[in-house]
């Protein structure tokens, strides 16, 4: 494919930020070509997380080149270099982290005073909402404003990183705003596309990170209705941590329909939801045709 | 069905204004769409309310019917009241919050009937994960006062709790430990904020006023807007001083920014600083003591009003970042003492 033979042919030619560049324009064309949405988004996706990985392993080892060449410097020459040298290497430093992490879902844009970054959530290749942070360069690092909601814990997340570790603060939001657009996509699919199912109201809560529904299944010709629990202990993750499903109704569960009660919870535990419930609405139309 | 709920129906029906009356009740949506159809709402008010409460007792109206339509009332005149400001803290270290809105309402109102026999606790869902509760105080011998309630406004999983106090003051440490209890936190801490305008409250506090964000595309927008100005003034005007309105616009676009200000009513600075003069003499010179002395700055819209200071030419560019400092700071109240 010409996307590998880049990849090898530039190697030799720049330095690494020539070459993402080089792969950014590849892909903009590449993604230009593929219009149509299905297969385009399949092949999209596995090219986008191919140069994805190969960007982040490069990106790391440039980071470290950077890091030795910088811990040996500033001994010193910290009381030499001023105010405004500092600043600017600080910005230098931001814009090569930018330039780099475009395709994971970061891109920015520097301000008069610092940079604002835009996080742009994902999730199985769907592009979901976008979120900005607007940073002060100064001394302490400071956000001015920022459009991320309010349950998210960008408190913590900043008094842990923010200082010391900008790359750190922005991988660790975008993981968590990631995986909280994941889990609410989840949650809006099965109300929107799976409402027949359930029996009553989806019981969420802001982060998304506890929901609780009922909803029947029908298979060869009874219907029992199954209550569900996922609890998504680890904010950084789209799948349920712990699921309980339990049968709803006076009557014992035959074994039958016990297998498939736990067969429910290790589904919720391993498939996004309204996945799980497609695969419930095919095995319904595969039933109904088996009978017929 | 009881008097007093068809008294409070009545009542709460009577301070609606008309021109609201249909969106309030609909809202409500405990009359249908049919018996409010049979209703004329040309009639003068005080008959009209008799219309309608006749027609809630025919659907078996309850106290808690009636509490919602009171929580509907307020939400669409929130700015009737004052909110204030409390802020919820967890220990550090501290798991996930795991909770959702039915483990918290329920624990609220658990915690409140457990200490006062007589309470009256509703709750109303919005969007955005937030749910409103009115709480109406009794005492263990006397029935709930229906017309003194509480509201509080709390967004779930955030450590934010709007509350309007009754005038029944003596309850507020009992809200707000049910309120840190039932969300799980530790420890809650009026914050130096309060307002009429419940939603410039929430603008401030969950940093939403200013959704202005520089991306590729919004610099260029700004640099031809202000070319733009430029060109449509009359060539035969000529302004003197021209460079110092330049520099005060861009002082003020760069502190204030391009964005509508949240609303606020008032800014009050608590002085406990010693007199400063220039004059050697003078008597308040030489106290020691630091002078006490409050000063109120009000405005229907203070922060658009000192927006507006340094281009009216009644105050120096930049302002004063006491002044400056209230949205970023979320705070309306200030001590200053000297240093």
């Amino acid at each position: 494919m010409e996307l590998e033979k880049a990849l090898s042919q530039d190697e030799s030619k720049g330095g690494v930020l020539a070459h993402l560049e080089k792969l950014e324009t590849q892909v903009n064309r590449s993604r230009k070509k593929l219009e149509e949405p299905q297969g385009a988004q399949a092949v999209e996706s596995s090219l986008g997380t191919k140069i994805r990985d190969k960007l982040r392993s490069e990106v790391k080892q440039r980071q470290a080149r950077v890091a030795v060449r910088d811990t040996s410097v500033e001994p010193d020459q910290t009381l030499e270099i001023s105010e405004q040298k500092a600043w600017e290497r600080k910005r230098e430093n931001v814009k090569a982290i930018l330039q780099a992490y475009r395709f994971t879902g970061l891109s920015g844009k520097l301000t008069s005073r610092g940079v604002c970054v835009c996080i742009h959530t994902a999730f199985e290749g769907t592009l979901l909402d976008s979120y900005f942070v607007d940073l002060v360069i100064q001394k302490p690092l400071r956000i001015h404003h920022h459009s991320i909601p309010a349950f998210i814990p960008l408190e913590e997340i900043s008094a842990k990183y923010l200082q010391t570790n900008i790359q750190h603060f922005l991988f660790s939001l975008c993981e968590y705003l990631n995986a909280y657009a994941g889990r609410k996509y989840q949650a809006d699919q099965l109300q929107r596309d799976f409402a027949a199912f359930l029996a009553g109201p989806l019981q969420r809560n802001s982060l998304c990170n506890v929901l609780s529904f009922t909803y029947k299944v029908e298979l060869r010709g009874q219907a029992f209705t199954f209550c569900a629990r996922l609890l998504y202990k680890d904010l950084t993750v789209t799948l349920p941590t712990d699921v309980t499903v339990t049968h709803q109704g006076m009557d014992t569960l035959p074994t039958s329909w016990e297998e498939q009660r736990a067969s429910h919870e290790n589904l919720f535990c391993t498939k996004a939801l309204h996945k799980v419930f497609a695969s419930f609405t095919q095995r319904e139309k595969l039933d109904m045709s088996l009978v017929h | 069905m009881d008097e007093t709920v068809a008294e409070f129906i009545k009542r709460t029906i009577l301070k609606i204004p008309m021109t609201k009356m249909m969106t309030v009740l609909k809202a409500w949506d405990f009359l249908s769409e049919n018996q409010l159809q049979t209703v004329n709402f040309r009639k003068r008010k005080e008959s009209l309310a008799q219309d309608l409460v006749l027609l809630c007792e025919e659907n078996g109206v309850s106290l808690n019917d009636a509490a919602l339509l009171d929580i509907i009332y307020t939400q669409f005149h929130r700015h009737q009241r004052v909110w204030d400001l409390f802020q919820m803290a967890k220990e550090p270290g501290e798991d996930i919050d795991l909770s959702d809105m039915e483990q918290f309402k329920s624990s609220f109102k658990k915690i409140l009937q457990r200490a006062l026999k007589n309470v009256t606790v509703t709750f109303r869902d919005t969007e955005e994960n937030a749910v409103w509760i009115r709480i109406a105080w009794g005492t263990q011998y006397r029935k709930p006062n229906q017309y003194k309630p509480a509201y509080v406004m709390y967004y779930s999983q955030t450590p934010y709790a709007f509350i309007s106090f009754s005038q029944l003051r003596s309850n507020t440490p009992l809200l707000c430990q049910a309120l840190t209890i039932a969300s799980k936190h530790h420890q809650i801490v009026k914050m130096d904020l309060r307002s009429r305008y419940l939603d410039s409250l929430k603008a401030i506090v969950f940093k939403q006023y200013n959704q202005n964000f520089e991306t590729h595309n919004s610099a260029t927008h700004l640099q031809e807007r202000r070319l733009g100005l430029d060109i449509n003034m009359d060539s035969r005007i000529i302004h003197e001083n021209r460079i110092e309105k330049d520099r005060v616009h861009r002082v003020t676009q760069e502190i204030f920014g391009d964005y509508s200000q949240p609303r606020l009513e008032f800014a009050q600075y608590k002085l406990e600083t010693k007199f400063k003069s220039d004059l050697n003499g003078g008597i308040l010179a030489e106290r020691e003591e630091p002078l006490r002395c409050l000063v109120k700055f009000s405005s229907p819209h203070l922060l658009e009003a000192l927006k507006s200071l340094a281009s009216a030419g009644i105050a120096d560019a930049p302002l004063s970042p006491l002044l400056t400092c209230i949205p970023s700071k979320g705070m309306n109240y200030f001590k200053i003492k000297d240093k």
